[in-house]
């Protein structure tokens, strides 16, 4: 019984050891960034042309190109995680990555779990209706009475859910289930992101029936509450990127039509 | 279109050997721990069987992604397990429920006068379990054992749910790059039902390599 006693002491000691040491890390983490040299960043690759996975399976997109470039001014690596949407703020609030870029735009709701970069982007947001459809939509009052089909966790949920409270909503974990929806004639329209939109245009049975600025994204990386060190990095590369028009290149490479 | 689908394949392909990991690691761990919790259900005493009651009535009421989150997120500040991990201990503890529940029917299916009659040839109690009630109550359980392994090669999709892009998440991608979810998701499907009938008729090639003869009745 005795030695049982040590041998929980000891166990305790251990765990209070382990316990103690994992709460030392640096406390910093642009500081832990850079002693690595590497920065984890997650993103959802199932959103083109923002982030996706290309024919030989490498990341590729806006964001992707965009996040290099700036790792690349930092002097750090990317390590890219693939993580489903959803589960981007859990991840950087349990520090499993250093960072998300996700065509994430930076709302106030999302705001109060992590910190926001400045604006890398501004959006657009497209409303799109099926081939052939026998309504026009010029105006937020014509959405009215429609069955409307969103991304679950984008801006343009929020807005829809804000603007359009007793509409029906239809909520889709990816942009591609919602456009297969209008397709099949299940909802009326979908609002989503006007680039990501243009693909499906291209792809037909779709047609645009509104550009606008609606809920009007300002896409920012994410990184953890309270990390200012890396925000204030993040922020001077990405107005340095603006300045010198990398961003509007980028842009007009990956989103523009055509 | 579908020369574009036949380009991605190798990729999506890249992703079985994830879901593969993942089924067999998880339907190990689940096999150690049911196994334990179904001897002590049977053989235990009070609180024992008590315990292993408890723990599988808790686990099977709880999704196995609900399982995951909980080990991935919330367990992420004692230790820091890397998402393919996660997925293995998360799928191995929720199918270590349901296995305890195939074994415990499977030495329940043993007549029970055998381990009386064991025991009066003089041997005791784990012998008699070892040797005599174990050996057969395994042959019993392979059926629903299969069962079980079927449902952990499909639930190790839910990996992707935490970043491990396993078959699933990689079928995901290529539907969203190509704008074709339906193609892809059929090729994805097709991929699931070979992998799941590929395991079944191994267990079934098992059963029947192992079956004793004139114990089972064969029609």
């Amino acid at each position: 019984m005795f030695r049982l006693r040590i041998a929980s002491a000891l166990l305790l000691v251990v765990l209070v050891v382990t316990a103690v040491s994992c709460k030392s890390e640096p406390a910093n983490l642009w500081e832990k960034i850079e002693q690595e040299g590497k920065i984890v960043v997650g993103t959802s690759a199932d959103y083109p042309p923002f982030e996706f996975v290309d024919e030989d399976g490498n990341y590729a997109g806006f964001d992707i190109v965009l996040m290099n470039e700036i790792a690349k001014r930092l002097g750090v690596e990317v390590e890219w995680q693939d993580i489903g949407f959803d589960g981007l703020i859990g991840s950087l609030q349990t520090k499993k990555i250093d960072a998300v870029i996700a065509a994430m735009s930076a709302t106030a709701e999302r705001d109060e779990q992590v910190d926001f970069t400045q604006p890398y982007y501004i959006g657009m947001d497209a409303i799109l209706v099926a081939e052939g459809a026998d309504f026009e939509i010029t105006s937020k009052e014509d959405m009215a009475g429609k069955k409307i089909a969103v991304q679950a966790g984008t801006i343009q949920e929020g807005w829809v859910d804000e603007n359009m409270g007793d509409a029906d909503i239809s909520r889709y974990e990816r942009a591609e289930q919602a456009v297969m929806d209008l397709k099949s004639g299940r909802v009326d329209l979908v609002a989503m992101d006007f680039f990501a939109a243009s693909n499906y245009l291209k792809e037909g049975g779709v047609v645009l029936a509104l550009e606008t600025e609606f809920a009007s994204e300002h896409m920012a990386i994410a990184i953890p509450e309270g990390s200012s060190a890396l925000q204030a990095e993040l922020d001077k590369i990405i107005k340095e990127l603006q300045a010198e028009g990398f961003i509007d290149q980028l842009a007009l490479e990956y989103l523009s039509e055509e | 279109m579908g020369h574009k689908i036949l380009q991605a394949l190798p990729y999506m392909l890249g992703g079985i050997a994830y879901t593969v990991g993942i089924t067999v690691i998880a339907l190990v761990v689940g096999l150690v721990i049911g196994m334990i919790l179904a001897l002590l259900r049977v053989y235990g005493g009070k609180y024992a069987q008590k315990f292993a009651a408890i723990y599988v009535v808790v686990l099977r009421g709880l999704p196995s992604l609900v399982v995951l989150f909980i080990i991935y997120f919330m367990l992420a500040r004692f230790i820091d397990l890397p998402p393919f991990l996660a997925g293995c201990v998360a799928l191995g503890v929720c199918s270590s429920a349901y296995q305890a529940e195939i074994f415990r029917g499977a030495i329940q299916g043993v007549p029970f006068g055998q381990m009386l009659a064991a025991r009066a040839l003089g041997m005791t109690k784990l012998q008699a379990i070892t040797v005599v009630i174990m050996p057969q109550a395994l042959r019993n359980a392979i059926p629903g054992w299969s069962n079980e392994a079927a449902v952990v090669v499909k639930d190790s999709s839910l990996v992707y749910a935490v970043g491990l892009a396993e078959l699933l998440r990689r079928a995901q991608q290529v539907a969203a790059r190509l704008y074709a979810p339906l193609a892809v998701f059929a090729v994805t499907a097709l991929i699931y039902f070979l992998l799941t009938f590929g395991v079944n008729r191994l267990l079934g090639w098992v059963e029947k390599r192992t079956r004793i003869p004139g114990m089972t009745e064969v029609r």
